[in-house]
């Protein structure tokens, strides 16, 4: 097995335009486990199936968000922040906390928040604001995979 | 008459009434050395005064005494003997002659005085010492007494030897006293040999058969002393003594120490079984009872038991070990052993029972050897039995433990322990019986350490059966004690076995361990070797997260990755094959079952699967969380791959394998069983288990008739 730490270099300097969209230490994990770095047979299809997961479960926010469920949206938050949070996309994690958060109708420092509207406001602000970030990071991703 | 008094083989003397010599034998003008001229006609006491040894002429005061005594009793008196001119001893025996009232002659016997035996109260008035001894000597009944000639013919019978051997005098004057010995004795030519020691030393005491006219035979206890009469062997005395009696009693005695030691090493070899095997039942079942749920004093009591139970057992094992080894029937098997992971998983475990003012200091050197050839366990039991005393020994201060390498041959490594520590030290007169079994030197009735005292001289006899030594000397530094000791190692074959090692010597409870420290780069060279044979069950509902969790420990090595996305299908598959899993990566929150439920129900189908759990909960008490549910450790979300690699390390080349304890409680139980019946039943039990690796758990009693035979393949069997 090669050193973890050998490609960190290159990778890094690919990935420099990910800004504050991606966690590089957990990303370069992610593309380390690829056979070959042309290829990127591992990592390609594997961030092609986030961003479908992400707009599956958009889509499914949108849906409880109107029905106006909680717990569905702390789930749905708890869910792609899983995945964003392994592939290290930060600022989608980070929304997701928030919407897992007040799915639970807390706030995000855990203290409760009583008012079911407040909560469904702020989770609808942060679902408006995980949707540009995860489409602004699709681009830099297609950039970044040649698609 | 005149004749018959002159030639007399006797030294006679005649006197007048008033003590005047009359006429004299010739005997005894020959033995006295005078002619007749020089006494006949003088009084008695001028003749002794010339012919008394001249130091000391008062004894003829002894002769003239008994002369007057005889004469006024009217009958023989002997006198006590007195030294004559020529160095000789001679008793003058005195008989008057009375014609009616008057006294007409005074006859003097003189006669060399026989033995060492002194004039005292034997000697009845009127007795002559010589008659006194005959009669004594012929009377006594309990015991033999006999004289032999020079040859060992025999001369002289008295009562106690007709009773003892059943021979009337006249039949038995004259034969050679062998007449009495076996026939074993004559082979080896026995009583020619007692006489030959005799003349030697100038006696011999024998103890052994002897044989009766009747062809009966008694343990007779015989003397036999040289008689020598001026210098001259004249012959033997024997006296013997029937001790059969004694001889049966003691023989009595001996059956019955020889049946008390047997019923002891009966009873010891008993114990193994009758004690080990319900104490293992009571640890077990106190550690079954740890881990259900319990109140915080619950938990304290428990912990109590489990640790008296340890103790308990430690002491019984010890004096095991010491009736094993002092018996000499205690073998040491060979494996791989890790000097560096035994000295330092002691040392960790005895850092727990040390007093908050010691500490340890640990100093192994750089050149030993990863791992060598030995017998681990008794290794670590020296080990622990000398940290032991020193942590159990020490206030305050430090315990420094230093292992090193004393010699390297082509063969072997001999590896120097040594443990200082700052401890109560010891006396110097107590040092030398320090490896003594039973021996402490704490006998004060306050006595502050437990213990059986057996300890050290079991580590004794464990080092040299090492082919090692152990000693003790004081600390040089200060109060104290340094204990060292060596072992001989054989240097390792094959790289293979050093595997099986890091299964076996590791702790257990080592959930709340840290963390391997080795370079991480060799632990993922290690951990990938291991990975290909291992099967593992990742547990996530997250296809993306099963993705990457599937690619990092594909990198790894693994191979054998089963998936489930929820609880419930994660505790399907477990409890479809309880053992089919090396371990458990599992996800927490999660649909229809979450992780912390599902592992508590893995956990109650009574599967010890290692499970990590994986969470991107970060909150302080999550991972109390996780272990309180069953789990054993936690990786936190996004998984880091070197944590992950360190944790799978841990939990699969470190630990222990939990099916190998399943396996070894199942056949402990199975041998538990034999113990209920009785040890006269002829017992042929062939235990079959297949993985090599549980086989050295299970306890096997070749006294019991119970063989392990490894199979790979399930056989039909006959069981006998």
């Amino acid at each position: 097995m090669a050193g973890l730490n050998d490609r960190d270099d290159d990778i890094s300097a690919a990935m420099g335009e990910f800004g504050d969209h991606v966690d590089n230490a957990i990303f370069s994990q992610i593309l380390e486990m690829d056979d070959s770095e042309s290829e990127r047979d591992f990592s390609a299809p594997l961030v092609q199936n986030f961003f479908e997961q992400a707009t599956e479960t958009f889509q499914k926010m949108d849906n409880a968000l109107v029905d106006k469920n909680l717990q569905e949206l702390s789930s749905l938050g708890h869910f792609l922040k899983g995945s964003s949070a392994t592939l290290g996309f930060s600022k989608i994690r980070d929304s997701c906390q928030i919407i897992q958060q007040y799915g639970h109708q807390l706030n995000v420092d855990g203290t409760p928040e009583e008012d079911e509207s407040v909560c469904l406001e702020k989770i609808s602000a942060a679902i408006d604001r995980v949707k540009v970030d995860t489409s602004e990071l699709e681009k830099l991703m297609e950039d970044f995979f040649g698609w | 008459m005149d004749l018959v008094f002159d030639c007399s083989p006797l030294p006679l003397l005649l006197l007048t009434p008033s003590c005047c010599i009359a006429r004299a034998s010739h005997r005894f003008l020959t033995d006295w050395a005078v002619a007749a001229d020089d006494c006949i006609g003088l009084q008695l006491h001028t003749f002794l005064e010339n012919q008394l040894h001249p130091t000391n002429i008062y004894p003829a005061r002894h002769i003239i005494a008994a002369i007057d005594d005889a004469i006024s009793s009217r009958s023989e008196r002997t006198s006590k003997a007195v030294p004559t001119r020529n160095r000789r001893s001679c008793r003058a025996r005195v008989i008057p002659v009375f014609k009616y009232d008057q006294l007409i002659a005074i006859n003097i016997e003189w006669h060399d005085r026989p033995a060492e035996f002194l004039e005292g109260e034997l000697v009845r008035p009127g007795l002559s010492t010589d008659e006194a001894f005959r009669i004594l000597v012929q009377a006594l009944k309990d015991y033999a007494i006999f004289l032999l000639d020079t040859k060992g013919h025999i001369a002289t019978w008295n009562t106690g030897a007709q009773l003892l051997k059943g021979y009337t005098r006249d039949e038995i004057i004259g034969k050679h006293f062998s007449v009495f010995y076996g026939k074993d004795d004559l082979e080896i030519k026995k009583p020619e040999k007692e006489l030959d020691i005799c003349l030697r030393e100038g006696r011999v005491e024998d103890e052994g058969w002897r044989y009766k006219k009747d062809g009966t035979r008694f343990w007779a206890n015989v003397i036999i002393t040289a008689i020598y009469k001026d210098g001259v062997h004249v012959g033997f005395g024997k006296v013997t003594r029937d001790l059969t009696e004694r001889k049966a009693s003691e023989s009595r005695l001996i059956a019955a120490y020889e049946e008390s030691e047997k019923l002891k090493s009966d009873f010891l070899a008993n114990m193994s079984h009758e004690i080990r095997t319900p104490m293992h039942g009571m640890l077990s079942a106190c550690h079954l009872l740890q881990d259900t749920e319990l109140t915080a004093r619950q938990k304290d009591i428990i912990g109590i038991m489990d640790e008296s139970g340890q103790v308990l057992l430690q002491v019984i094992n010890d004096i095991l070990d010491y009736s094993k080894l002092a018996s000499g029937s205690f073998s040491v098997t060979s494996d791989v052993v890790g000097i560096t992971s035994i000295i330092t998983s002691v040392v960790r475990s005895a850092q727990t029972t040390l007093k908050p003012a010691v500490h340890f200091e640990l100093f192994l050197a750089p050149n030993l050897p990863k791992s060598v050839q030995g017998d681990p366990l008794r290794y670590r039991q020296v080990v622990q039995n000398v940290i032991g005393n020193a942590a159990k020994f020490t206030d305050k201060g430090s315990i420094r433990v230093r292992v090193s390498l004393q010699a390297v041959d082509l063969e072997s490594f001999t590896v120097l322990t040594e443990v200082t520590d700052t401890g109560i030290g010891i006396p110097e007169d107590a040092a030398a019986i320090l490896f003594t079994p039973f021996t402490q030197f704490d006998v004060t009735t306050t006595k502050r350490y437990k213990g059986t005292g057996l300890g050290l001289s079991i580590a004794k006899s464990l080092v040299e059966l090492m082919g090692g030594r152990i000693g003790y000397r004081p600390n040089p530094e200060r109060q104290g004690s340094v204990f060292w000791f060596t072992c001989r190692f054989k240097k390792i074959k094959s790289l293979g076995q050093i595997q099986d090692w890091k299964h076996d010597s590791t702790p257990r409870d080592g959930s709340l361990m840290a963390l391997p420290n080795t370079d991480i780069r060799d632990l993922q060279a290690e951990l990938s070797q291991a990975a290909s044979s291992k099967t593992l069950l990742l547990v996530e509902d997250n296809v993306i997260n099963q993705k990457v969790m599937l690619g990092m420990l594909r990198s790894l090595g693994f191979k054998n990755i089963d998936l489930a996305s929820d609880g419930i299908e994660a505790v399907n598959i477990v409890t479809r094959k309880p053992v089919g899993y090396d371990l458990v990566l599992m996800d927490i929150n999660m649909p229809v079952l979450d992780g912390h439920e599902a592992s508590a129900r893995i956990r109650r189908a009574g599967i010890n699967v290692p499970i990590v759990a994986m969470t991107a909960y970060a909150l302080k008490g999550d991972r109390e969380r996780c272990l309180e549910h069953g789990m054993n450790d936690y990786v936190p979300k996004p998984v880091d791959k070197k944590y992950l690699i360190k944790t799978l390390a841990k939990w699969i080349l470190l630990m222990r394998d939990y099916r190998k304890d399943e396996s070894e409680n199942a056949w402990r139980l199975a041998l538990a069983l034999l113990d209920y019946l009785p040890t006269s039943m002829n017992l042929s039990i062939l235990l079959c288990e297949s993985t090599a690796g549980y086989q050295t758990g299970i306890p096997i009693s070749p006294e019991r008739g119970v063989r392990l035979n490894s199979v790979q393949t399930c056989q039909k069997r006959h069981c006998r």
